[in-house]
């Protein structure tokens, strides 16, 4: 990735750093949790949804990998 | 007379002791399980589930390529301990075999079929899990096996997880028209990321994947193409759930950066929005940007003088080159919109449609490779789930 | 949390009786068929909780682990406990260290010294012989057993077990998601969650010396509500209210408070604090504003005091 490229991709790094800090970002107590328990809020999403477009992303893009579903490769090399 | 206040207890603004509520909190089964202490806990409830995928691209001058698989999934949870997860899937993939530079029309046309299949066992104790799994792919001229393992460490607090990752791929390579190819590579993974609960409405998720594979990279349905026998990978992802209490919503994101050593660098942006409407439905739009550089090796359709078609400027035989437009640089646009439904406490249907597109100009930064078709896809994938 | 739905919302109490007082499963959602019927299952669940924990520790059931515990009193014999006792009996621990001994769970037995239908003070020699049974420190607890080293010597989970049994009904409807309404154990009450549209639930707290008024409204969306009072088993002599909080180094009821109310996340919690609070006396606001917790107290003047509490208007 040229310089330029490399600037913009910091700044807005940076820049979204700064406005998340100004939202609460307190570790929750055991009971503040109930939120994070929701079905949407898990990092992992449905199953077979996942295998599913992961399959194809794979299938017509190089990059792969990234989202933990281990192992199984495909033939689409 | 008082002022009218949410009356919902914080504990934001007090340096106080709360000792007592400390020690409450110690107390067995006083807070539902998914806000107790243990964040390594084994599911509740056992699920199966069934979603069936109906995927069509296309590409001009070529014919479509239609695919149908239905696949299955199972997570059950084993004595409290334990869980078990499993998954089956079947492609059926019919249409115009993978072409090179789309402007040579492609050959043959087949019917493929793909079984793949995953187990994982987990064992959950006190902040802490261990994982062990094992996949398989397989098609008339591919066969994968992988096994994987792994553990999760949760922090006093359980609001930071520490989670680590191994796996191991052996795939074998053959090809239609050469019964003679009998080709293999290995890769051997590793994992590592950290989940932190961030807020009471926010989690992210960083992690770090390496990779290092050696043995057949060629693709044998593409003339000439011959890739280094070796490939070392690097993946850096961030996710970033946040709740947004003003709709009841949940933004999901993510980035993902992805470096290999046949000097492919890519990057990934995805959103959604979830969107609960009324206590049984969601509704969820999704964006997603790939944009990716070319390799290293890979050839424009620009042609050697003397040689001719398909023989890239230069060409020897044992040049490493290829024209898989897979490997060319370009960026792809894709958008989705999924509707879930609860129908009771058991039963849940979902339905997806997504539509993608790839084209050379959409690369980040402008330049992608000369002399390629735009290619775009759509596929829908409508699922029914059973809790028990 | 969730925002105005389409579908009506409805609601059912289901009343019980349990722990010597009148309980109530205030639970809402969808008015369907379906929901109700969910509902339904799942309260039947919860109160099935309650009575599991109220027959394991009632002193008045001879089959309860208290009773088990109880008989053993001067024999010598320790008695091995299973987990969830283990962990009450921790807590109970606690409470005792953090109250300097005034949360004492062998002063059970002080109730006997006292008939509050009948409007005497004890005789001198029964209470003194009373209060030699009383001590938890003197009771043996290693984390696996417990013994209780003089004859007459009891346990009572009576402080804290009505608020355990309310936090466990609830984590139960919970999970099983039933996530508006609570759960009201004669007075210790633990949200489930908000009402279905996202307002607080209106609890109120009775007045200390007006029956059939309230003290004030709470607004509560979620955590827990417990009241201690001096107005729930009293007699008056000569002008001298004495209720049936009793001071475990006394045995005589305690008198600065009419009235605490604790909001807490757990229910657990709120009922020790205004327990304690009762028994801290003019220690009890230090005590209450050491450990955070929201509260609103009413002192023996009628004076009203609080700390993070907001009130509904009427």
């Amino acid at each position: 990735m040229n310089v330029r490229l490399r600037v913009i991709a910091g700044l807005t790094l940076a820049a979204s750093l700064t406005a998340c800090a100004q939202w609460q970002v307190q570790p929750p107590a055991a009971w503040e949790r109930g939120l994070l328990a929701k079905p949407e809020m898990r990092i992992e999403g449905d199953p077979l949804q996942e295998r599913f477009d992961q399959h194809i992303h794979m299938s017509k893009e190089n990059a792969s990998g990234g989202s933990g579903i281990g192992g199984g490769g495909c033939g689409c090399n | 007379m008082a002022a009218i206040e949410n009356g919902s207890v914080t504990s934001s603004s007090r340096r106080a002791d709360r000792s007592l509520l400390a020690a409450a909190l110690l107390l067995p089964g006083v807070l539902p399980l998914a806000q107790q202490a243990h964040a390594e806990a084994a599911p509740e409830q056992a699920v199966v589930a069934a979603k069936v995928l109906d995927y069509q691209d296309r590409q001009p001058g070529l014919e479509r390529t239609h695919v149908q698989a239905p696949a299955v999934y199972l997570l059950l949870p084993i004595r409290g301990e334990w869980s078990l997860e499993a998954s089956l899937v079947q492609d059926s993939v019919s249409g115009a075999s993978p072409r090179y530079h789309t402007s040579i029309s492609s050959a043959s046309r087949q019917t493929e079929r793909r079984s793949a299949g995953d187990v994982k066992l987990t064992h959950y104790a006190a902040r802490q899990s261990w994982y062990a799994g094992a996949a398989v792919s397989d098609e008339h001229d591919f066969h994968s096996r992988a096994l994987s393992g792994g553990a999760s460490f949760s922090s006093e607090d359980n609001n930071r997880t520490l989670n680590l990752g191994a796996a191991f791929t052996e795939d074998r390579i053959g090809a239609t028209g050469d019964p003679t190819l009998d080709a293999r590579r290995r890769t051997m993974q590793v994992m590592g990321g950290v989940t932190q609960n961030v807020s009471p409405r926010d989690i992210v998720q960083g992690s770090l994947t390496l990779s290092r594979g050696t043995g057949f990279y060629d693709d044998p349905y593409k003339f000439p193409d011959h890739r280094p026998d070796q490939r070392n990978q690097l993946v850096a992802a961030a996710r970033w759930n946040h709740h947004v209490e003003s709709h009841g919503a949940t933004l999901r994101s993510g980035y993902r950066y992805y470096a290999d050593s046949f000097g492919i660098r890519a990057h990934t942006v995805d959103a959604e929005w979830v969107q609960p409407v009324g206590s049984r439905w969601r509704i969820t739009p999704g964006v997603r940007y790939y944009t990716q550089q070319a390799a290293r090796f890979y050839v424009d359709p620009v042609y050697d003088a003397v040689l001719g078609e398909p023989f890239p400027p230069g060409w020897t035989p044992g040049t490493i080159s290829s024209p898989d437009q897979r490997l060319s640089a370009f960026g792809a646009l894709s958008a989705s919109l999924k509707l879930d439904v609860t129908l009771d406490a058991a039963w849940a249907m979902d339905l997806k449609l997504e539509r993608y597109e790839q084209r050379a100009d959409w690369r980040l930064g402008g330049k992608g490779s000369p002399g390629l078709a735009p290619f775009s896809a759509r596929w829908v994938q409508l699922g029914v789930s059973y809790r028990f | 949390m969730l925002p105005a739905t389409q579908g009506q919302a409805g609601a059912e109490d289901f009343e019980f009786d349990a722990m010597a007082c009148p309980c109530v499963l205030h639970l809402a959602g969808d008015d369907d068929e379906a929901a109700r019927t969910h509902r339904a299952v799942a309260a039947q669940a919860a109160i099935a909780e309650v009575r599991r924990i109220e027959a394991k520790y009632s002193r008045y059931r001879a089959d309860s682990v208290v009773s088990h515990i109880n008989a053993t009193a001067g024999t010598g014999k320790r008695v091995a406990v299973d987990e969830e006792t283990a962990q009450l009996l921790n807590y109970a621990h606690r409470l005792y260290c953090d109250s300097d001994g005034l949360f004492d769970i062998s002063s059970g037995v002080l109730r006997r010294a006292w008939d509050f239908r009948n409007p005497a003070l004890p005789d001198k020699h029964h209470l003194e012989s009373l209060l030699s049974c009383v001590g938890w420190s003197s009771v043996k607890w290693d984390g696996d057993s417990v013994g209780l080293p003089r004859t007459g010597m009891e346990l009572d989970f009576g402080g804290f077990g009505k608020e355990y049994a309310a936090d466990r009904a609830a984590a139960l409807l919970i999970e099983r998601g039933v996530v508006h309404g609570y759960v009201n154990l004669g007075g210790d009450i633990r949200v489930l969650g908000p009402r279905p549209d996202g307002s607080p639930w209106r609890l109120g707290v009775q007045h200390p010396r007006n029956a059939g008024s309230l003290l004030a409204e709470l607004p509560l969306s979620g955590g827990a509500l417990a009241t201690s009072g001096d107005y729930e088993r009293y007699f008056e002599l000569d002008g001298q209210r004495y209720c049936h909080v009793l001071n475990p180094r006394t045995g005589f009821p305690v008198r600065y408070w009419q009235s605490v109310s604790v909001a807490a996340p757990l229910c657990s919690a709120a009922g020790a604090l205004c327990t304690i609070a009762m028994l801290y006396e003019s220690q009890g606001l230090e005590f209450l504003a050491r450990q955070g917790e929201a509260f609103l107290a009413v002192d023996h003047v009628g004076r009203l005091h609080r700390q993070d509490i907001t009130e509904l208007c009427t």
